[in-house]
């Protein structure tokens, strides 16, 4: 009995250090490799939230669009490949921010898949590669990486230090700096144009203008201060809700509407009856609303 | 935003629409893109911004013989495309001439 249980131990420790050791080859390598589903056990509330958030689906579009199909296409954007079965991480600039674990963790073979997937319209793997709670957590909980070093193996980043977490790969909790912090979301709500790609472009812009407009009209709020209080991770609006997402916005943007009716008087004798509406549009956002 | 007004009858004296969003292009032409893939920068933006009230101010001169109207403001979300509509707000007001 005892070999056996010794054997278990072993296999428990293994797993992750295979998985980290090497490059996801394939969708399936990638999204075991930061999933999340576990943490559900122990986290409940949060991992419901998470899951029904935009979060949860980055490459899957609006309503199960699968808005990165012409990447996959040749000739529809500068950058589909070829042929989808010489598809590079390199077609997809968006990962930086849809997907950022495909840059540091996968191997080609994984565009190359993706690429097939999307223009088969698999939904369901397509749908398997998510913003999970590791890619927070961990990869995007340090921007500080010269002075504080990479993120570290076995460990998440979080609002407090934890000598022992319960987790069977993260055992540990360290405090991350930025958890709080706008930045921690600004890392990929985008400042503008995409400078570092050989062909610029740009998608979300919202953290430029946060800093832009909000900090610079004397706003003081973080984007946790407006979208998790309480810790929630659902982040709102979410598009495939639709009276969900009328409410929040109604909530959020009020308009008023003053009207006036008179006789212009344009010139001697002539009077134009005219109707006046004032509108005043205000919103309760630190930001553009809407962006992209 | 999609501001109408309308005589008692029903008939439509004018409707004027108001666009609220970021525009960008390709910085190789003029023509406004839609889609990550293809845009490069915002040349105008016309989007909420914070603690910035928007503010509009729409005229309608009526026909000869119509001294009432009903105005509908209505502000909705247009995420991509028209089918893809989220009402945000609808406000009706009655503006006479008479008093
Ligand atoms: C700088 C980070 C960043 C990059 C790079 C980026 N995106 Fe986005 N994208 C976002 C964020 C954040 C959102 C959601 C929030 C928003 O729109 O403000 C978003 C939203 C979208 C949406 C609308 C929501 C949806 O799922 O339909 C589409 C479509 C989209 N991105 C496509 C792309 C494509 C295609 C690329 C690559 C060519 C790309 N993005 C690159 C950050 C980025
Ligand atoms: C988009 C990034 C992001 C994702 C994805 C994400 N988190 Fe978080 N999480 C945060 C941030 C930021 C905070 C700190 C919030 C604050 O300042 O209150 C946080 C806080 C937490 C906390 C502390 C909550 C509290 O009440 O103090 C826990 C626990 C947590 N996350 C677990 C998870 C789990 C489990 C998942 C996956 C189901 C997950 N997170 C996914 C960004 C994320
Ligand atoms: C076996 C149960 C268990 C599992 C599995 C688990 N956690 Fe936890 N986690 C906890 C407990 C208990 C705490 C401490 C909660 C507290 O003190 O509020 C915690 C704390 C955390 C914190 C720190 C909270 C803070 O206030 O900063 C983060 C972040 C976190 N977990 C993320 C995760 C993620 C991500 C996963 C999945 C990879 C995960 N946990 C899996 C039990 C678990
Ligand atoms: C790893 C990159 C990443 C981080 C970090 C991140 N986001 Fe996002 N976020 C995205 C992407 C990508 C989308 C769009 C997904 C899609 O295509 O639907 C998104 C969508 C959203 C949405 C849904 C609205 C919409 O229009 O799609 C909200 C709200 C949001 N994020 C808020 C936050 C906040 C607040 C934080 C910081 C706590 C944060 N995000 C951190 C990448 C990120
Ligand atoms: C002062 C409060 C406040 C702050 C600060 C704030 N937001 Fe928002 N945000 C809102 C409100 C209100 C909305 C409108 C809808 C809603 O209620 O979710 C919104 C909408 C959004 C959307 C959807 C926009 C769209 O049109 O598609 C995203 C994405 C988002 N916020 C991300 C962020 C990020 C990232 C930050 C930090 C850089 C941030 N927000 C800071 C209040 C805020």
């Amino acid at each position: 009995m005892r070999f056996l249980k010794l054997i278990i131990v072993l296999l428990f420790i293994s797993v992750p250090l295979a998985a980290s050791a090497d490059k996801a080859k394939t969708i399936d390598d990638l999204a075991k490799m930061y999933d999340s589903s576990r943490c559900k056990d122990c986290h409940a509330e949060i991992y419901g939230q998470w899951e029904k958030s935009h979060h949860a689906r980055p490459l899957m579009g609006v309503k199960g669009g699968l808005m990165l199909t012409p990447l996959a296409k040749k000739g529809e954007t500068a950058f589909s490949p070829e042929d989808p079965k010489k598809a590079t991480l390199k077609n997809f600039p968006c990962f930086k921010c849809h997907l950022p674990q495909a840059i540091t963790s996968a191997e080609d073979s994984v565009a190359v898949e993706l690429a097939e997937a999307l223009i088969a319209g698999d939904k369901a793997k397509v749908g398997r590669l998510q913003i999970t709670c590791i890619v927070c957590h961990s990869d995007k909980a340090i921007v500080h990486k010269r002075e504080l070093g990479e993120p570290e193996k076995g460990v998440l980043y979080g609002a407090k230090n934890m000598d022992s977490h319960p987790d069977k790969i993260f055992t540990k909790v360290k405090k991350s700096a930025i958890m709080h912090d706008s930045i921690a979301c600004g890392q990929c709500h985008g400042l503008g144009p995409n400078f570092e790609f050989d062909q610029a472009f740009q998608c979300a812009n919202l953290y430029g203008s946060y800093l832009h407009n909000y900090i610079s009209s004397g706003g003081t709020k973080s984007c946790q201060d407006c979208h998790m209080q309480k810790g929630d991770h659902l982040f709102a609006l979410d598009w495939n809700d639709d009276k969900g997402a009328s409410a929040l916005l109604g909530k959020a943007i009020s308009l008023e509407v003053e009207t006036l009716g008179y006789e212009w008087l344009k010139k001697a004798k002539t009077y134009i009856p005219k109707v006046v509406v004032s509108t005043t549009i205000t919103t309760t956002a630190g930001h553009r609303v809407p962006d992209g | 935003m999609v501001v109408t007004a309308k005589a008692a009858d029903g008939k439509e004296i004018g409707k004027v629409e108001k666009h609220y969003h970021p525009q960008a292009t390709n910085c190789r032409d003029t023509k406004m893109k839609y889609g990550a893939q293809w845009k490069v920068a915002n040349l105008r933006d016309t989007s909420f911004q914070p603690m910035k009230p928007k503010k509009e101010t729409i005229e309608f001169d009526l026909p000869e013989g119509v001294r009432a109207a009903d105005v509908t403001v209505d502000l909705f979300y247009e995420l991509g495309n028209p089918e893809q509509k989220y009402p945000i707000h609808t406000i009706t007001k009655k503006v006479s001439l008479d008093r």
